[in-house]
């Protein structure tokens, strides 16, 4: 064995070792029997994974947490893909500004968004945290819809709707039956990005919680303030497990890194 | 291309008055309300107080520092991974991308929470340590600036295997093996060829990775505790402590003019690339 070829399996065992083994570690720690959080665990029990059911502000917050990502990003698509549709197939006046505002969500900080809604709409509006949540979320969603789906729309060649068009199709019979059946991959490999991206926020949310509404990751982070106990482990691995499945799925169905 | 005007207004707005009314107009007037007199009229104050005490300017230079430190190693172990990756066959190549994109799609809490089981006072750290006689009490490695670089890097260094592999992919096959062929050392290699043609991807993977480190807040809340802030954890507690809306927003001001920067440079550099493969 020469150096070089020693070089990449060392690489690649101490950059793979650092990525994932911190996350290997915590689904450990989450069967542990012990009282505290631990590597390596003490024995082995699935308490730690029941507790996670039984606590009422996980739940709670977990429905909220799904609430939110299913709902903002139906929301978002279906504020996006009317938007992608303008901005790949007409000439539309003042394209780059509706680009920009759409996708300007990405580019500024959550915890900046959540901040400035808190103060500009949810105070003088009067406007429940939920459904501040429900905007924010949305918003946020938003330019990840419009960029997926204009890419989809941007692969599909837009002469078979004219044609469908020119053979008596109104235009919008035209989307549904032609363009929207061609773009199917591209819309659920969009929702499920939405999805995991919303589940997993934390700073737009962090200022727009109430008594008794929160969105899980915000909720976590305040338990695991209080209590260092396995079920923040536990509740991590669970849900890690459950985006990777997701992910896993839609790969396996939709290509889904074709589209992201 | 359909000509219709209207019809394509009346696609477009929904959504681009939504996060017009929904997003932008309310970061406007925060960011807005650092420049006000209260009394009416405008002034940069709030800035100068900002600057002039030394806890906003230790957060403020802590988070450019831990900003570049984390992209820099980023970048110098990113191209070691990517180099192995890429040298692999093809099937494992796939695999081993797998295992470098999965991290990301796990939550960013549940990656950060596990650095606290390793990093702890009874971590796995301190017990290795311990054990082999390196420290006698344990260390305080959480709580510092060093967990928050580690949490960091763990969290971005995807993005920068990502564009460097790409960029990596991107280069012509024969470069490497023509500059050896003419005396070129390894060095020489990386300096002069390998450096030159992966510039692109670099610069976009360092962007994602310097502006993703600057906008942290998971990492540094988790890791860094309610002493060592960077700068989005000091804008949580000057809300939620202090109630200082005007402190916050100069902090959001900041934030945001990083960002805009980093991107700014990354567009640019995306254009040039562009514009490069039309002329080849």
């Amino acid at each position: 064995m020469t150096l070089r070829s020693l070089f990449i399996p060392i690489t690649l065992l101490l950059v793979i070792a650092f990525l994932i083994g911190p996350f290997l570690i915590i689904v450990a720690a989450s069967f542990s029997a012990g009282e505290t959080l631990a590597f390596p665990p003490q024995g082995f029990s699935l308490r730690w994974i029941a507790k996670v059911f039984t606590v009422e502000s996980f739940r709670a917050s977990f429905g909220m947490s799904l609430f939110l990502a299913i709902g903002g990003t139906a929301a978002a698509l279906i504020l996006g893909i009317p938007a992608s549709y303008a901005l790949s197939r007409y000439k539309l006046p003042g394209a780059e500004i509706v680009r920009t505002v759409v996708s300007a969500p990405i580019i500024v900080p959550g915890i900046i968004v959540g901040l400035a809604l808190l103060r500009y709409i949810v105070v003088p509006f009067q406007v429940g945290i939920t459904l501040a949540l429900f905007l924010a979320h949305t918003a946020l969603v938003l330019p990840y819809a419009v960029r997926v789906v204009s890419a989809s729309l941007d692969n599909l060649r837009s002469d078979i709707e004219e044609a469908a068009v020119l053979l008596g199709s109104s235009r919008l019979g035209a989307f549904f039956r032609v363009v929207m059946p061609n773009i199917r991959g591209g819309i659920m490999s969009a929702f499920i990005l939405g999805f995991v991206t919303s589940f997993n926020q934390v700073p737009v949310s962090l200022f727009l919680s109430g008594p008794g509404v929160r969105t899980l990751p915000v909720d976590m982070i305040a338990y695991m303030e209080i209590v260092f106990d396995p079920s923040v482990a536990a509740l991590s691995s669970l849900l890690a497990f459950l985006s990777i499945g997701i992910v896993f799925v839609a790969e396996r169905f939709l290509g889904f890194s074709r589209y992201v | 291309m359909f000509q219709n005007r209207t019809e394509a207004l009346a696609l477009a707005l929904p959504a681009a008055i939504f996060a017009a009314a929904v997003f932008l107009v309310p970061v406007v007037i925060l960011l807005s309300d650092g420049f006000r007199v209260p009394t009416g009229g405008w002034t940069i104050s709030a800035y100068t107080d900002f600057f002039s005490n030394s806890l906003n300017q230790a957060v403020f230079l802590r988070t450019l520092r831990l900003g570049a430190l984390v992209t820099i190693a980023s970048a110098v172990i990113g191209y070691a991974a990517a180099f192995a990756i890429v040298s692999l066959e093809p099937g494992a190549k796939g695999k081993v991308t797998g295992l470098v994109v999965l991290p990301l799609m796990i939550s960013p809490v549940a990656r950060t929470y596990a650095w606290i089981v390793i990093l702890g006072r009874t971590g796995i750290v301190n017990q290795a340590f311990q054990a082999l006689g390196i420290t006698e009490a344990p260390l305080r490695i959480l709580f510092s600036e060093t967990a928050i670089f580690i949490g960091l890097l763990q969290l971005f260094l995807p993005l920068m295997i990502i564009s460097l592999i790409s960029a990596l992919e991107n280069m012509p096959k024969d470069a490497i093996p023509a500059a050896r062929v003419l005396g070129a050392n390894w060095f020489q290699v990386f300096w002069k060829v390998v450096l030159p043609l992966t510039k692109e991807g670099l610069v976009i993977g360092g962007t994602l990775v310097f502006t993703g480190s600057l906008t942290a807040y998971i990492t540094p809340a988790i890791l860094g505790g309610s002493k060592v802030l960077m700068l989005e954890t000091l804008l949580y507690q000057q809300v939620a402590v202090s109630n200082n809306f005007v402190a916050a927003s100069v902090i959001a001001f900041i934030l945001i003019v990083m960002s805009f920067a980093a991107n700014i440079l990354l567009k640019r550099v995306a254009t040039a690339r562009n514009k490069q493969r039309s002329q080849a």
